[in-house]
């Protein structure tokens, strides 16, 4: 129903004129200072309820990407819309408030505050911004994810586990245009981390969200409904459907070269 | 394990910054100390008058008592005469000298006296100018009763007449027989007048030459050349056993002026007082700054313990680079103490607390000292800092050292809030001692309830955030929010940011007040306690007048006048089945002191000071068993042991100090016998003070003044406070060096828990304001801690100093200490923060 565009290649689906992308890179490039290009002109759409991977080796550029497109840093040329709204020239407090309102994350080190409870961490943001939370939303996304009992409790007293499903929630529960999941089970064992990328999916496909997870695990990259390679700050493969196999195929050539 | 530890440092730079300030300050301060305290134990005053003569045989202006530091002795202990005869048969000896010293001054032609450095004595026998070094001398020697030799200085020429003050009497006419062109040359009459003038010969007329007939002030030698030696054995030889010292060289400036010399015991004073509380603080201020930077290297460390590092080797490390920046800074701050003590004893001789001319001693004793202090406070500080890191099992340190919260210990908490109940007990003290050293206790207990609370903060800030907390409406800031919830989540990391302003606050507010209330309080004692309303006084003459009083005591509405005079006594005490000695200052009074002065006596009376009698402050013979009709033994100022029997206890001790000697007890142990002042109470009318004054006018330096110089004056601020209040401001600014170290390293740790906030919409505002409300509740619960654990002590020391629950001192002292520590909180997280919003938060996050 939603599709999802690379570079100059056309749309694969038919799209929904009604609708926006969720984002939209396009020729961004970053710079940093003494000349490293970690992006070079790369482009990327992101449908509303897709769940996209990027994948690529360490210093891909995979990162970058996603903190441009997530507006945490800014490109040094190109484009970025998040929810139709422009963030290239917006300053750190509008980009702040726009990330606050439309855009989720969940890291690798979960990233909760070690002082607050877990409902205090979750709610975070909304009180940061200055709303009350859509309680029963809320508590669906706490529910699903299977932390109800636990709301209590400081994040040093939980599993990792526990911790980044409380992350998935507190990403979720400003109802965003987008979720960002920076290598979300780097630090996770197997179960752990299946039961997150089994979550991530199912939000997307029961709750229409848009994911998008920077990882270099195949395994989780194949959880994607596309996943995108990148190496030396390009893009240079997209696949659709991806298995583990081909994604490590597609993965080792990459590093033969 | 050095190379190690370097490379370690060259990452940590700047929090190696804050250590190395901390021991170069502590350095500095220690050594200038030591200084003070090597100087008050050995510098001596140049030969000066004596340079001429190569062995001086004096009396030993030190009293000596077993186990203790010697004591100085301000009056000039005497000399046999006779020995000047059988020094003169001594082999070798080509001169003997006896040389006196008596009060002189010179008057010029429009009747003012002409400054010289010690009128007391000024005057000497022709003889002494034989030990003078190479005099140029013109003119011959008095010989006549009315013929004196000057000084150059005087500007007067050969033959010129002058009038002179010679031993206080009244001035008279001499002609200049000679002018002395010499450094230090006094006023030289013929011996056998000088002997008279100095009371150390009958007059023609049948008159009594005192009690120090038969004296003089010390023995000079002039020697053949190169018999110095041979002929100083002889001496010592001959002066065996009768106590008198034979010096030579370097030491013969310890016999020049006995006055003088003993000033070098302030100096030990000074550096003593000063010794217990910077030793306290430098510890404090270095350990801390340790703390913070080992704080910052805990990860590496804990590295270090996963990939095989033993405990022992961790804190080795830690001692090992500490060690490396102590020295590197150390140096320098010896440097700088050597120099600090320079300026420092400048502005006592500018004050004129030290006499010019007292040199300071400077030896590389105070040097090796401070190295070996510090490097025991770097070691001791760096291995308790490293201790928990080190002890920890591998893993766990290392994620321990991803600082999550910490729960503060029980035991903690206990010995913290013992320490504070501990304190605060200690403080009764100025109620039931009402001396300058009963008053100390309040600054002590007052530090100690601050270390007190660096223990017991965590817990009590954990509770204070959680009471606030709950109170917090619902709708509040985010902000301000998450700033309540971080201290008590953080409560030992914001205990400890805290403890170094609190205890700054009570640091300053303690010991000030401390100073400004006894300082009240003693000069409250001494206004009430001074019945006369006039002081007559002859500084440049070296001492009254003999019957100045008999002439003051005509004069109609004069109701009593009486002579004062200060000395110092020695008084050896059992205290706890020790033998404690305490000099202490002693005023000289006449059975008519009670006319001019109420010492508030409980017991006994004034009146009865009459031969070998003394009286006592209430404090005294209380702790020293000296009440009422008790004898006292006792070394007065020219070390003469005597013993007394107390005839009289007052109150007023803190004003008047422990301990009254009469004239009687007193004659002959000074080294002026002439009265330093002569107190005066009238009936109050003008007119009597106009006949006081006119009487005064007719006397040629003379001085009449006010007893009650009126407030605002300070002219009675004693040097200790002056030199206290120098010492509060450098040891604050020390202090304000370990508050800014540690707000800034705690600020720069919390960049992760800045960058993860941002990542989850703060706004760099919304950081900015979170941090302000935490620097405002730093500041607030700092200066409100310092406050609350300075009230108790200083209420307890107004109420016993002052009779008033609350302490005198400048009311302002209050809000700048607290303007100081808030400016301070501010800027020290202002500026870490806004360096830390300046990295993008994803980054900040990665680099860790």
């Amino acid at each position: 129903m939603s599709a999802w565009g690379l570079g100059r290649r056309t749309a694969v689906r038919a799209e929904p004129v009604e609708r926006a992308p969720a984002v939209a890179v396009s020729q961004v490039s970053k710079v940093y200072p003494g000349g490293v290009r970690a992006l070079d002109n790369v482009s990327l759409t992101v449908w509303p309820g897709t769940f996209v991977a990027v994948m690529g080796p360490s210093g891909s550029g995979k990162s970058t990407m996603m903190h441009c497109a997530a507006g945490l840093d800014s490109p040094t040329s190109g484009s970025v819309r998040i929810d139709g709204r422009e963030i290239a020239g917006l300053d750190e407090t509008c980009r702040t408030e726009l990330r606050r309102d439309r855009v989720g994350f969940v890291f690798q080190a979960y990233n909760l505050i070690p002082s607050l409870t877990l409902e205090d961490n979750i709610t975070l943001p909304l009180r940061l911004a200055g709303r009350s939370p859509d309680r029963q939303w809320m508590h669906a996304l706490v529910e699903r994810v299977g932390i109800s009992g636990c709301l209590g409790r400081r994040p040093a007293e939980l599993s990792g586990g526990q911790q980044q499903r409380a992350a998935v929630v507190r990403a979720l529960v400003a109802k965003p245009a987008v979720v960002f999941a920076d290598e979300p089970t780097g630090a996770l064992d197997l179960h752990s981390a299946h039961q997150i990328l089994q979550l991530l999916r199912g939000l997307v496909e029961e709750f229409h969200q848009t994911v998008v997870m920077v990882t270099h695990d195949p395994a989780a990259a194949a959880w994607a409904h596309h996943a995108v390679v990148m190496a030396d700050g390009k893009v240079i493969d997209a696949l659709e459907a991806p298995t583990a196999a081909r994604l490590a195929d597609r993965l080792i050539a990459l590093g033969g070269r | 394990m050095l190379h190690l530890a370097l490379r370690m440092a060259a990452h940590r730079f700047t929090a190696l910054l804050a250590v190395a300030c901390a021991v170069l300050g502590g350095a500095a301060l220690l050594t200038g100390t030591g200084v003070l305290a090597e100087s008050g134990l050995r510098s001596q005053l140049p030969p000066g008058r004596l340079g001429g003569a190569d062995v001086v045989v004096a009396a030993d202006q030190e009293f000596h008592p077993s186990g203790d530091l010697p004591v100085a002795l301000p009056e000039r202990a005497t000399v046999p005469a006779d020995l000047v005869g059988r020094l003169t048969r001594v082999k070798g000896v080509t001169a003997a000298v006896g040389d006196i010293g008596f009060p002189a001054a010179l008057i010029d032609a429009r009747g003012r006296v002409l400054p010289a450095e010690d009128p007391r004595t000024l005057g000497h026998g022709w003889s002494s100018t034989t030990l003078l070094p190479q005099p140029r001398i013109e003119g011959h020697p008095p010989s006549a009763r009315d013929e004196v030799a000057v000084p150059a200085s005087a500007g007067v020429r050969m033959g010129d007449r002058i009038r002179v003050v010679a031993g206080t009497g009244e001035p008279s006419s001499y002609r200049v027989s000679a002018v002395v062109d010499a450094p230090e040359a006094g006023v030289y009459f013929a011996d056998g007048t000088a002997r008279r003038l100095s009371g150390r010969e009958g007059t023609a007329g049948g008159g009594r030459g005192g009690p120090r007939e038969g004296t003089v002030d010390l023995i000079g030698l002039r020697v053949a050349p190169g018999a110095g030696e041979p002929v100083a054995a002889a001496v010592r030889d001959q002066v065996a056993g009768t106590g008198l010292k034979v010096l030579t060289g370097a030491d013969r400036g310890t016999a020049v002026g006995p006055g003088v010399s003993a000033a070098r015991s302030l100096l030990i004073l000074l550096a003593g007082s000063l010794a217990g509380i910077l030793l306290m603080i430098v510890g404090f201020v270095t350990a801390g700054a340790l703390g913070v930077s080992i704080a910052g290297q805990r990860r590496d460390l804990a590295l270090m313990r996963a990939v095989g590092a033993t405990p022992k080797q961790i804190r080795r490390l830690a001692a090992c680079q500490a060690t490396v920046v102590a020295v590197v800074s150390a140096v320098p701050g010896i440097g700088l103490g050597y120099l600090l003590a320079g300026k420092f004893a400048q502005a006592l001789v500018d004050r004129a607390v030290l006499p010019r001319g007292l040199p300071l001693t400077f030896g590389p004793l105070p040097a090796l000292v401070t190295l070996v202090l510090m490097l025991a406070v770097v070691q001791v500080s760096a291995r308790g800092a490293a201790w928990r890191t080190s002890t920890l099992p591998a893993t766990e340190a290392v994620a321990e050292s991803r600082s999550e919260p910490r729960a503060p210990s029980r035991a903690r908490t206990l010995t913290g809030l013992l320490l504070i109940a501990a304190a605060t007990a200690s403080a009764v003290t100025p109620l039931l001692v009402r001396t300058a050293l009963g008053a100390t206790s309040t600054s002590i207990a007052g530090i100690m309830a601050a270390i007190g609370l660096a223990l017991s903060g965590p817990a009590l800030v954990k509770g204070a955030g959680g009471a606030v907390l709950r109170r917090m409406r619902p709708g509040a800031l985010a902000p301000s929010w998450l700033a309540v919830v971080g201290m008590r989540a953080y409560a030992l990391r914001f205990a400890g940011v805290i403890s170094p302003p609190a205890m700054g606050v009570v640091f300053v507010l303690t010991y000030t007040f401390t100073q400004t209330t006894v300082l009240a309080a003693t000069q409250q004692d001494i206004r009430v306690g001074t019945l006369a309303q006039h002081t007559l006084s002859a500084p440049q003459l070296g001492g009254l007048p003999p019957d100045t009083a008999s002439a003051v005591r005509r004069l109609p509405g004069v109701e009593a006048a009486e002579p004062v005079t200060t000395t110092t006594a020695v008084w050896q005490y059992k205290e706890f089945g020790e033998t404690t000695t305490e000099s202490a200052s002693a005023m000289i009074l006449s059975p008519g002191g009670a006319g001019v002065y109420d010492l508030d006596v409980r017991d006994g009376d004034l009146a009865r000071l009459k031969g070998a009698t003394v009286a006592v402050s209430s404090e005294a013979a209380g702790s020293r068993d000296a009440g009422l009709g008790r004898r006292v033994e006792l070394i007065l100022g020219d070390g003469a042991r005597v013993t007394a029997r107390v005839v009289a206890v007052y109150a007023r001790g803190l004003g008047f100090g422990p301990l009254v000697l009469s004239q009687d007890l007193a004659a002959g142990h000074t080294t002026v016998p002439a009265p330093q002042s002569i107190l005066v109470r009238t009936d109050g009318s003008a007119a009597a003070e106009e006949r006081l004054a006119a009487l005064a006018g007719e006397h040629p330096g003379v001085v009449l003044s006010d007893t009650d110089p009126g407030p605002g004056t300070g002219q009675d601020t004693p040097p200790e406070v002056w030199i206290n209040l120098a010492v509060i401001v450098v040891l604050l600014a020390y202090l304000l060096l370990s508050i800014a170290n540690k707000l800034v390293a705690s600020t720069v740790q919390r960049r992760t828990e800045i960058a993860a906030l941002r990542l989850v919409g703060m706004t760099p505002g919304q950081v900015r304001a979170m941090m302000r409300r935490e620097a405002v509740a730093i500041a607030a619960t700092a200066c409100g801690a310092g406050l609350v654990l300075s009230v108790v002590p200083l209420a307890l020391l107004g109420q016993g100093f002052l009779g008033h629950p609350w302490p005198s001192g400048p009311v302002w002292l209050l809000p700048v200490t607290v303007l100081v520590v808030t400016v301070t909180a501010f800027l020290t997280i202002e500026l870490p923060t806004r360096k830390a919003l300046r990295t993008p938060p994803a980054e900040a996050l990665r680099t860790l």
